[in-house]
């Protein structure tokens, strides 16, 4: 027979005894499994569903979008000849509640104007419902022409209106003809910054919102034939209309940024599911050395009868990863019925289109996760195993043998181990973050075990404490087959993950409310128009408590090209790409903006007139491989200017103010039909005179309130934030599941213990006393590693990673850590009962 | 005429192990000849070193010095693996405390020698060796579902199914009461006399040792006596 036929031969007889040493191996690994299955799958689903709605999200199987302009004739003819065309153009702008004629509350809306085609795909969810011409349409009511809008819900509530109602946007009165409840292709529009509204294109017209300059979307949708691709329609778009400055977009990547959003957040609860697995994987370590420990009789003798110790090993190893297989097939169950769970409990509040359903990708991916890890820590187990004499049968006084198993198979540990981190990072959209998080829980991991090696080393060396309960308590902890040094490297992995997510959280989350109010302004106004700029400044100098007023041109334009090469091809770091993915604002000023701080080059003499001179944010400059002198061509308006780089300047977005990354020299970029920004500060007290002033008198200028802004950005933060850190617990789970483990394999040493110290007169308080004091040793060390662990990690993401300061939140940090110590010491307790609870008599009976 | 060669031959073995108090001397320098075919028997007081004898002369371990040669190979020159291979065939060992693998059953125990040495009727020749000692009821059963002197026999039909060069036992009637003790020890020297297979039995057992044609007595972690029986 041959030598793998006889492992398995022994193995399967050797399993006969059952899983019963391997519960807490299994369970881990299920957990881990699970969790990457899980991820991977409604991952899957989701972006299955958004690639294969691809059409309907975008509006179109093309979607052609031009900023401030809307498409010439030839333009429109060109799309014509591909096939039927819908034209959407969406603006920020106000809508006023109109009670009695009179003008009441009013509210930042995001308007969209369609035409009779529009959707080409899918439909408008309109409550009630009624079709698209009848609720959009124009009639003329007592002399009045009044236009039907679709509004959100929310707009009605905050407007105090209900369908029937009426409200003004520009100089134009609606009557709400329904509730808007869906649009098809509402992701593909971006962030929104109000409700949304729709009107016809006809209404919009009327609203004398359109003005050349006003920054304005034009989006035209094709319905292409069936046999033409996007492909083709994107190439003879290029060479028709090379400078027409239209970004094209296509059913296949309908939602950019929300596919990057899910490959991002897929990758990171990937990493954490990895790290339940290392957790998992400490205790799955520890659970084959107790299992091993207890067959040592068993090992000796099958090498007393001339078993070889690479016989041994495989025997192990083959029963150790069958009942990993079996793990894994329990945990890609679970984690497959996953999305079928989301779908059933959350299934209408996902705003994106999942297809849920079984995708072999992602299981076979946990599959292969779980197996190596599985491997990466069974196997010095195992290995040490292999080594066990076979004199170990007669005496147990010899000096331990092979305390570490031969090179080759720590060198195949190290293998699987590595396999595991090399196929995280090369399915990772971004291997550097993967890479950072990786090294941050291989370091968090050797960094722990050497703290809980030392530690043991100490309590060893502590002089002998008078309290016998401490005496025992420490005792406990460094006896031979103590789990301490396990139970902190998980239990500490875990927590160390926890608080790092907690504090990165709180970074992120003060980054946006508290230190942005202190300097962001309180207004921002859009689409000041030029004959309104005088009015506009004097309605705000009415109040003198308004501060850092800053009223700038503003105009969007496209980066179309860097020193000739065109945008697409240039050699641009993946950090800088998204400055040339899209229209960008850009203004002029005759000299520096307050508070400039230019990096390399000068500004330009206040009177300049010549040819269009650049200031350039300096990052995205070094991300561009640009320099002074460089030659930038801009698209503004279906018209290409080309400027050189004169100055570079620092930029900073995170203070919330006004930022150009681009800032041109007048003399030929002020002719183009621009409008104008401003930022205002107003103490809260004067914030809804201020808003009132404008918005009476500027009825065309969006008011977007900062901190509406920041409150929905945060509202968003936060259910992310939620969302990971409910996901980390997956971690803590795993930590527990490791204690568990612990303190099963100890439990027979315990009980026997309190049975002596039972007879010699210990009081069931006085024993749990001694068990308090253990866990709580366990519980507060794990806590304070976990502390210092996480804070570094979070701080070197914020550093590296994100690049904002570091904030530490102490009660967070402190809640996080107290509770994961808290955990242990209950759960240790919890456990210990059985001890406690065991009776003299009839231990010392059976022994 | 070649001189026969000597089934076990120790020479000048020292065995010092490690322990929390100071190295300890075990063995000290012991050098012996047992032909093939002998019993012989190897007693002395507990702690004079008999089962370190044993140990060392099985490869089961490592002397600190000297050479062992066991039906004619140097043990003490091989490797951990390649002594397993070497026991493999050449020595069957009995314990005091059984060892058989609780998760096999009688049947599967006896066979793993036979299966270790690649025998493709391991199973048949273990039923046979099974029913040889009267347990051929027992074949499926489980190591707790027999009592102890089924356990020592099975453990017995373990070590001489391969038909090994030499037989070790360790105090093989040590865990049993008298009866069943002296049905052991009668199978014991059963088996040696049909197989003419070497025997090496420590015991403290003066009756049992006396069955066996030689007696070794250790003290100390050195022969004092090595004295032929004779046979009464």
């Amino acid at each position: 027979m041959s030598r793998v036929g006889l492992a398995v031969k022994l193995a399967r007889r050797e399993l006969r005894s059952g899983f019963s040493g391997f519960r807490i191996f299994f369970a881990c690994l299920v957990l881990g499994v699970a969790a990457i299955a899980g991820v991977g799958s409604l991952a899957q689903a989701l972006l299955t569903g958004l690639a294969s709605e691809g059409r309907t999200l975008l509006g179109g199987d093309v979607s052609v979008e031009l900023v401030h302009r809307p498409a010439t004739g030839a333009e429109r003819a060109f799309l014509s000849r591909y096939g039927t065309v819908s034209q959407a153009v969406s603006m920020r702008a106000m809508a006023y509640a109109l009670k009695d004629g009179a003008e009441g509350e009013r509210q930042l809306i995001e308007l969209k104007a369609v035409d009779g085609r529009y959707p080409l795909y899918g439909s408008v969810a309109l409550v009630p419902q009624r079709s698209m011409a009848a609720a959009l349409s124009c009639t003329r009511t007592n002399g009045e022409m009044v236009c039907g809008a679709a509004a959100e819900q929310t707009l009605l509530d905050r407007l105090h209106l209900s369908v029937g109602g009426e409200m003004r946007i520009g100089s134009q009165t609606f009557r709400i003809s329904s509730a808007l409840a869906g649009e098809p292709d509402r992701i593909s529009g971006g962030f929104s910054l109000g409700p949304h509204v729709l009107i016809s294109s006809e209404a919009l017209q009327r609203t004398g919102l359109v003005v050349l300059g006003s920054l304005i979307e034009y989006r035209y949708r094709v319905a292409l034939p069936p046999r033409t691709s996007p492909a083709e329609f994107r190439s003879a778009a290029k060479q028709s209309f090379p400078d027409s400055g239209w970004q094209i977009r296509d059913r296949n990547n309908a939602a950019p940024g929300l596919r990057r959003f899910v490959e991002q957040v897929t990758m990171f609860l990937t990493l954490v599911g990895l790290t339940a697995l290392a957790v998992g994987g400490v205790g799955a370590g520890q659970a084959v050395s107790a299992f091993l420990d207890r067959k040592r009789a068993e090992i000796a003798t099958l090498k007393s009868l001339g078993a070889d110790g690479g016989l041994i090993f495989l025997m192990f190893f083959l029963q150790v990863m069958a009942i990993a297989v079996f793990a894994v097939i329990v945990g890609l169950a679970l984690g497959a019925a996953l999305p079928f769970i989301v779908e059933w409990a959350y299934g209408a509040q996902i705003p994106a289109p999942a297809k849920y359903g079984v995708y072999a990708g992602p299981l076979m991916l946990a599959a292969v996760f779980g197996l190596f890890s599985a491997a990466a820590f069974a196997i010095p187990a195992l290995a040490r195993a292999r080594e066990i004499p076979p004199a170990s049968l007669f005496r147990d006084i010899v000096a331990p043998t092979g305390a570490r198993g031969r090179w080759p198979y720590l060198a195949a540990a190290a293998g699987a181990g590595l396999f595991v981190v090399g196929l995280a990072l090369v399915i990772s959209p971004s291997p550097g973050f993967a890479g950072w998080f990786l090294a941050g829980v291989a370091g968090a991991l050797i960094a722990l075990r050497l703290v809980a090696g030392a530690l043991r080393f100490l309590l060893r060396r502590l002089p002998r404490p008078r309290s016998p309960a401490l005496r025992l308590a420490l005792a406990n902890l460094v006896r031979p087959g103590a789990a301490t040094t396990g139970v902190v490297v998980a239990l500490g992995l875990g927590l160390t993950l926890l608080t790092a997510v907690t504090l990165l959280d709180r970074t992120i989350s003060a980054q946006v409310m508290d230190s942005l109010p202190g300097k962001a302004p309180t207004f921002f106004f859009v689409d000041i128009q030029p004959d309104e700029t005088a009015a506009f400044d004097r309605t705000i100098a009415r109040f003198p408590t308004a501060r850092d007023y800053k009223r700038t041109p503003m105009i969007r334009g496209r980066i179309v090209s860097l020193n000739g090469v065109p945008a697409a091809e240039a050699k641009v770091e993946p950090g800088s790409r998204w400055a040339l993915n899209g229209d960008r604002g850009i203004t002029y000023a005759a000299s520096p903006p307050k508070g400039t701080n230019i990096t390399d080059g000068k500004w330009w003499a206040a009177n300049y007139n010549g040819p269009t001179l650049i200031s350039f944010d300096a990052e995205l400059a070094q991300g561009m491989h640009l320099k002074l002198g460089d030659r930038m061509m801009l698209n503004v308006l279906g018209r290409e200017i080309e400027g050189r780089i004169a100055n570079l300047r620092d930029v900073h977005f995170s203070n919330g103010q006004q930022n150009f990354i681009l800032i041109l020299s007048p003399g030929l970029i002020d002719k183009a039909p621009h409008s104008f920004l401003a930022t205002v500060r107003v103490p809260p007290g004067d914030e809804e005179a201020v808003y009132r002033a404008v918005t009476d008198r500027f009825p065309n200028v969006s008011t977007v309130r900062v901190r509406d802004a920041i409150a929905q950005v945060n509202g968003l933060l936060q259910e992310l934030g939620d969302g990971v850190r409910a996901a980390s617990l997956v971690t803590i789970l795993a930590g527990l599941l490791v204690l568990a483990g612990a303190i099963a394999a100890g439990q027979r040493a315990r009980i026997y213990d309190s049975t002596v110290l039972k007879v010699l007169g210990a009081t069931r308080a006085r024993i749990a006393g001694v068990y308090a004091m253990e866990y709580g040793l366990i519980g507060a060390v794990t806590g304070l590693l976990a502390l210092g662990a996480g804070t570094l990690g979070a701080w070197q993401i914020c550093r590296q990673v994100f690049e904002v300061p570091f904030v530490f939140d102490l009660r967070a940090a402190l809640v996080t850590v107290l509770g994961g110590g808290l955990a242990t010491l209950a759960f240790g307790m919890f456990a210990a009962w059985a001890a406690l609870a065991a009776r003299p008599a009839q231990q010392l009976r059976n022994p | 005429m070649h001189a026969p060669v000597p089934a076990i031959a120790l020479d000048d073995i020292r065995l010092t192990l490690k322990s929390a108090a100071g190295p300890v001397n075990i063995l000290s320098g012991i050098s012996l000849s047992i032909e093939s075919g002998e019993a012989v028997a190897l007693v002395g007081p507990s702690g004079s070193g008999k089962s370190s004898l044993l140990m060392v002369a099985a490869g089961l371990e490592a002397p600190t010095s000297g050479r062992a040669v066991v039906a004619g190979t140097d043990i003490t020159a091989l490797g951990e693996d390649a002594l397993a291979r070497f026991r493999r065939g050449n020595i069957g060992i009995v314990f005091q405390s059984f060892h058989l693998i609780p998760t096999m059953t009688a049947l599967e125990n006896v066979a793993v020698p036979l299966e270790l040495l690649g025998a493709r009727d391991a199973f048949e020749r273990a039923k046979v060796e099974l029913e040889t000692i009267g347990l051929g009821a027992r074949l499926d059963h489980y190591p707790s579902q027999l009592s102890g002197g089924e356990q020592q026999r099975v453990a017995l039909a373990r070590a001489s199914a391969p038909r090994p060069k030499v037989l070790f036992a360790d105090e093989p009637t040590g865990n049993l009461d008298t009866k069943t003790g002296a049905e052991v020890a009668e199978l014991l020297f059963a088996l040696h006399a049909r197989a003419r297979t070497t025997l090496f039995l420590v015991t403290h057992e003066e009756v049992l040792a006396r069955r066996c044609s030689r007696i070794l007595r250790l003290k100390d972690g050195r022969i004092v006596a090595d004295e032929r029986v004779t046979s009464s």
